[in-house]
């Protein structure tokens, strides 16, 4: 219990540095700790399929994705990035203050109920598996029709107009 | 559970158990002393990483010399011969040099994260090893989730290579941890779909339960291994290229092509730091090697009937070998990829072949695993792979090379 409290100290210690750091490589490797200290954190609990799929998604696809921008886009300054905090800050606040607000609210509703004792779910990866390819087939084919339309689309924006092919011809 | 079985075991002395020695002697010498059963079972398990990690070790250091060996009889020269018998403390003699070099951080590195990216970078290599199954007795960490265990870990490599690109604070290591991630981004999903085919016919992602499912012979001689069905010979295949890529070997070494962006994210290490990455590399590509081993090649199962007496882990290392010399050979045979290669082959061949080789499992599992499955998955298979190779061969291959300055 301890361990899980101190854990959860580490990610937020982390999630604020990825949020305060000025230079956005720092912001990006914090996020990635914080990221990877989630996925901990559910090993810790006792979730291993969740935490090992969080850890292969958010640290090995999110995190390499964003680092990955950054090294091929020309981040802003530091002292510019200090220099626009306070409206930064403004917006932020005006954006995260109604989401935990309503969070808030969400959990608030629970605090009076107490902890509940219940048996560890008892459900497998294979029943998982079924139910989301059977019971919950639709809404999974709708994502995969949403993420090869984010697809397509991301290829048509990154294609250069009037080009036939993208792969440049030999030298 | 374990405890039991140490007190009445006579079997602490075979061959097969040899490698687990260490970790049944530490348990016993702390049941003994009457640790608690929770510090036993840490003992043992801490035995058993130091049995791991000292074995591959022992191995990485072979291998640098192997390596260096082998290269040079291929192109006709010595190789390392000065440092003992044929060259045989050649490791020793790098590794004092490696140990006693001055370790330079440039002034415009960013100095923790160039201190952290070369211990990282064998992190992810050494929990890798700890999951693979080396023999019918031996097996470090048995997780349920072997296999995504190993995959996710593998996905602190890249953000390492980042990291040593860009703490460099120069151009060349930035250029090389580009290439390093673009490359393992694109050649990770052509692993994880080939690998796929192997956990919807073993319907576990467990590692031993994969090896334990490959036992037995077709027609009394051939091994039940994955590569001997179609898609699993596809998926092999795709697999061993993309470990290629993933492990940065040649012909896909862009990211530390010496003739372009002299050593990638590893230019400005020295002394021990780059011996950790080289170390890194050298692991990685155990550990995957392991992971193609334990997919496709039957794990430590014997490769014909009756040659069962032989411990198994022998047979794993053997397997391991024999991969490892693919690999050399390999190096020592073709020329190194352009980047707009290297991506299209991702693209456009590997990834269609990897995600066909999910249909044809499926049809393999539900055609009985027979005659009628061959006849079934075999055109399926070829078919498209005949299309990508004419078009390989004819529409995407290079344009014929002119010299502006030299053919005039």
């Amino acid at each position: 219990m301890i361990a899980l409290f101190l854990l959860t100290i580490l990610v937020l210690l982390a999630a604020l540095g990825a949020v305060w750091n000025a230079r956005p490589v720092h912001a990006a490797l914090l996020l990635a700790l914080a990221l990877a200290l989630h996925a901990v954190l559910y090993l810790m609990i006792g979730a291993h399929f969740i935490g090992l799929v969080q850890f292969m998604v958010y640290v090995g696809a999110v995190a390499v994705l964003i680092v990955f921008s950054l090294l091929i886009t020309r981040p802003r300054d530091e002292e510019e990035e200090i220099a626009r905090r306070p409206r930064t800050l403004g917006v932020g606040l005006l954006c995260t203050l109604p989401v935990l607000g309503v969070l808030l609210h969400a959990v608030s509703r629970f605090a009076d109920t107490g902890p509940v004792a219940t048996d560890a779910p008892a459900i497998s990866l294979e029943r998982l598996g079924t139910i989301l390819y059977t019971t919950h087939a639709p809404a999974v084919l709708a994502v995969a029709v949403l993420l090869t339309a984010v697809m397509i689309g991301a290829a048509l924006f990154a294609r250069e107009p009037g080009k036939k092919s993208s792969v440049s011809p030999d030298p | 559970m374990m405890l039991a079985a140490i007190q009445t075991d006579e079997s602490l002395w075979s061959l097969e158990w040899l490698p687990r020695l260490p970790q049944r002697l530490v348990e016993m010498l702390l049941h003994k002393l009457g640790a608690s059963e929770w510090f036993v079972d840490f003992g043992g398990l801490l035995a058993a990483a130091v049995t791991v990690v000292a074995v591959f070790l022992g191995a990485f250091a072979l291998l640098s010399l192997i390596e260096r060996k082998t290269l040079a009889r291929v192109q006709n020269r010595i190789g390392p011969n000065r440092a003992g018998w044929f060259g045989i403390l050649q490791p020793v003699a790098d590794g004092i040099k490696m140990l006693t070099k001055e370790d330079i951080v440039p002034a415009r590195a960013e100095k923790l994260l160039h201190l952290l990216a070369p211990i990282l970078i064998g992190l992810p290599a050494i929990l890798a090893l700890g999951v693979i199954p080396y023999g019918r007795e031996w097996t470090p960490v048995s997780l349920d989730l072997g296999l995504l265990f190993f995959f996710s870990i593998g996905a602190l490599t890249e953000v390492s290579v980042f990291m040593a690109g860009w703490a460099s604070g120069s151009k060349f290591p930035m250029l090389g941890a580009m290439r390093a991630i673009s490359q393992m981004v694109s050649y990770e999903l052509p692993l994880l779909l080939s690998a796929l085919g192997v956990v919807m016919v073993t319907g576990s992602l467990s590692l031993p339960e994969i090896v334990a499912r490959q036992e037995g012979y077709h027609l009394g001689f051939l091994p039940a291994w994955n590569l001997l069905t179609p898609w699993g010979l596809v998926g092999g295949l795709v697999f061993f290229i993309a470990a290629l890529a993933e492990s940065n070997r040649s012909p896909f070494d862009l990211p530390e092509g010496e003739s372009e962006i002299v050593a990638g994210h590893m230019t400005e290490y020295s002394g021990f730091k780059y011996a950790l990455f080289f170390m890194g590399e050298y692991l990685g590509l155990f550990a995957i090697s392991g992971l193609g081993i334990t997919l496709f090649l039957g794990g430590w199962q014997a490769p014909l009937p009756g040659l069962e007496f032989v411990p198994s882990w022998i047979w794993f290392f053997g397997k391991l070998a024999l991969v490892i010399f693919l690999f050399l050979w390999i190096r020592a045979t073709f020329p190194r990829l352009r980047i707009d290669q290297l991506m299209r082959f991702a693209w456009l061949c590997l990834i269609p072949m990897a995600l066909l080789t999910l249909p044809a499992a499926a049809i393999w599992h539900f055609t009985g695993r027979g005659f009628l499955s061959w006849v079934v998955t075999v055109p399926l298979l070829m078919i498209p792979w005949g299309i990508l190779t004419v078009i390989f061969n004819k529409r995407l291959a290079p344009a014929t090379r002119t010299y502006r300055f030299a053919d005039s």
